[in-house]
């Protein structure tokens, strides 16, 4: 449990985690439509086209006369100046509003429950992670039960935050396998065992490179991880060199971990149809959708907390070289904190325009014969620093 | 191992770096506030913005005149005679001061036209073109019958049936 300044009654501790939780939640939904409509714009953009830019922005419609008078001007008309930014509520209100269709031979419960498991493992990680350490904003005085505390910039304060993270987030294949298997039907329990196989191997990977960090700071907290980290007490400045590989391990890794091209072998659209969600619609699909965005801005989170400096701005022990009383610089920031995993959110859409597809047996070859070695040296060299220097 | 050498960090490298400088490109070249007629895309953002054609761009045939407004045409018949559709029927004829044969009528089916430009390869006295104007469709049959009479249907100007894009609207 957190340590409180300010005694809470019972509440008052309900109230404001029901807050915090709700406050993360609206900013995970608005976040992942965002994030498919920068992934349209970006891979547009990096394939040299314009990608979605006509939702209200055309000449037809309730905003079709402005828009026609500003083409007539020589102008791009303001609302395509977003270039179909609208379009993100459009594919929500789309997802809600489809028909939800369950195959006659399916097995309805398990069908219904695997979106639900996979969508409530990666919302549930979002509970464990700390955007900010301390406190964002405190409830003014007058305010009905919450008034004059703090409002923290992390849900809970688990002392054992990154074990719990990789459980939690390791339970999403099985809403993929449940799913699969429960739709009765030949490509999506491919896909599923596919995504299994690869899930289960680049775990291990994924959870050795994350070692490297622990290891090096000495805490599974996030907070201590990042503030360890950042700042680089006590730690020596070769630190650098085996977080460095770690962070390029943990982002491969990261990418096999949420299906992201080039390992989207769950869903690989040219073989399988669509994978493992070939026989779902509605929102039951976009349940499956939201989680693997979900699982995007996780990693991109974790990334960010544990190698590139949370939420101080120089990563890898940097910050130590910027004194404290630096005045925007110095301090730590919700705002570095959200750039940096924004700017791994592209990575994630930059690789995704870049790299074709793994072959099956090359993701496991790489998997096992290559990442694994590769992490473990990593983390003797890391130990080795740690003890050594 | 093949395969591995698309592992190679360098190789990553190489790609991200190609599809980062297109995305910058588009990126800084595209979202203006002004129309820009330089793009860096390939998306014709057509309705709105006039199209870009390429230069060979083969759209509904045309006749040209020389620099006095005589017909360039001489009646040799070439492109009678190679158009696989037969869509074009040219009369002979004679004309006060002038050497050459004239064409007293030049019919053009446009309905049957398939755009394959062997008629103008033909010209040897580069009499005809195939302009760059592709917004042909029309209300009726005769819209398609061109001839050298005629205000608006003749085959020294453009088609008036067309005139259905904001472009065309902008450009009167």
């Amino acid at each position: 449990m957190p340590s409180q300044a300010i005694p809470m009654t019972l509440t008052q501790t309900l109230t404001m985690g029901l807050i915090q939780i709700l406050a993360v939640l609206i900013a995970v939904f608005i976040m992942v439509p965002l994030l498919t409509f920068a992934e349209r714009k970006v891979i547009g953009y990096m394939q040299v086209r314009l990608g979605a830019t006509r939702l209200a922005g055309g000449h037809v419609g309730i905003t079709g006369p402005m828009n026609r008078a500003m083409w007539a001007m020589g102008k791009v008309p303001m609302l395509s100046l977003l270039r179909g930014l609208p379009i993100f509520i459009a594919d929500a209100l789309k997802l809600i509003t489809k028909e939800d269709i369950i195959p006659a031979k399916a097995d309805r419960g398990v069908f219904t429950l695997a979106p639900i498991i996979s969508v409530m493992a990666a919302f549930g990680v979002f509970a464990a992670v700390a955007y900010f350490p301390g406190t964002l904003f405190v409830f003014p005085k007058g305010f009905p039960i919450v008034g004059g505390l703090p409002f923290q910039g992390f849900i809970t304060d688990v002392n054992v935050g990154l074990l719990f993270i990789l459980g939690l987030a390791s339970v999403g294949v099985y809403g993929i396998v449940l799913g699969a298997w429960a739709s009765n039907s030949k490509y999506p329990l491919l896909g599923s065992l596919r995504s299994a196989a690869q899930i289960i191997s680049y775990e291990v990977p994924l959870t050795l490179s994350l070692l490297v960090p622990v290891l090096l700071s000495g805490s599974l907290n996030f907070k201590d991880m990042a503030v360890a980290l950042a700042t680089g007490q006590g730690l020596s400045p070769l630190a650098i060199i085996p977080l460095f590989i770690g962070f390029f391990i943990y982002l491969t890794c990261g990418f096999a971990e949420t299906n992201r091209v080039p390992f989207d072998l769950a869903e690989a659209e040219t073989e399988l149809v669509a994978g493992f969600h070939t026989e779902y619609s509605g929102m039951k699909f976009g349940f499956f959708y939201l989680a693997e965005y979900a699982n995007m801005i996780v990693v991109s989170a974790l990334a960010t907390a544990f190698f590139l400096g949370g939420h101080f701005l120089l990563p890898f022990g940097l910050q130590r070289f910027v004194p404290a009383s630096a005045p925007f610089i110095g301090q730590p920031s919700f705002l570095f904190f959200f750039l940096k995993v924004c700017l791994i959110l592209f990575a994630f859409l930059w690789v995704r325009a870049t790299l074709p597809r793994y072959r099956y047996d090359q993701l496991m070859d790489v998997g096992w014969k290559w990442l694994i070695p590769l992490t473990l040296v990593n983390l003797f060299v890391a130990a080795l620093i740690r003890f050594a220097f | 191992m093949g395969f591995l050498k698309t592992l190679l960090p360098g190789d990553i490298a190489a790609g991200l770096a190609l599809t980062g400088k297109y995305f910058g490109r588009v990126f800084f070249s595209a979202n203006r506030k002004k129309i820009r007629t330089q793009l860096k895309h390939f998306t014709q953002e057509y309705p709105e913005v006039k199209v870009r054609l390429a230069p060979r761009y083969r759209g509904r045939l045309t006749m040209l005149k020389d620099e006095q407004g005589e017909i360039k045409c001489v009646c040799c018949l070439a492109c009678e005679k190679i158009c696989p559709t037969q869509v074009i029927s040219i009369e002979k004829g004679k004309k006060e001061g002038r050497k050459m044969p004239f064409p007293v009528r030049y019919d053009f089916e446009m309905e049957r036209c398939i755009f394959c430009e062997f008629c103008v390869e033909s010209c040897g006295f580069d009499s005809i073109i195939l302009n760059h104007q592709f917004e042909l469709a029309g209300y009726n049959r005769e819209d398609f019958s061109l001839g050298l009479e005629g205000t608006s249907q003749n085959m020294f100007t453009a088609s008036p049936v067309g005139h259905h894009s904001v472009a065309e609207d902008e450009k009167r």
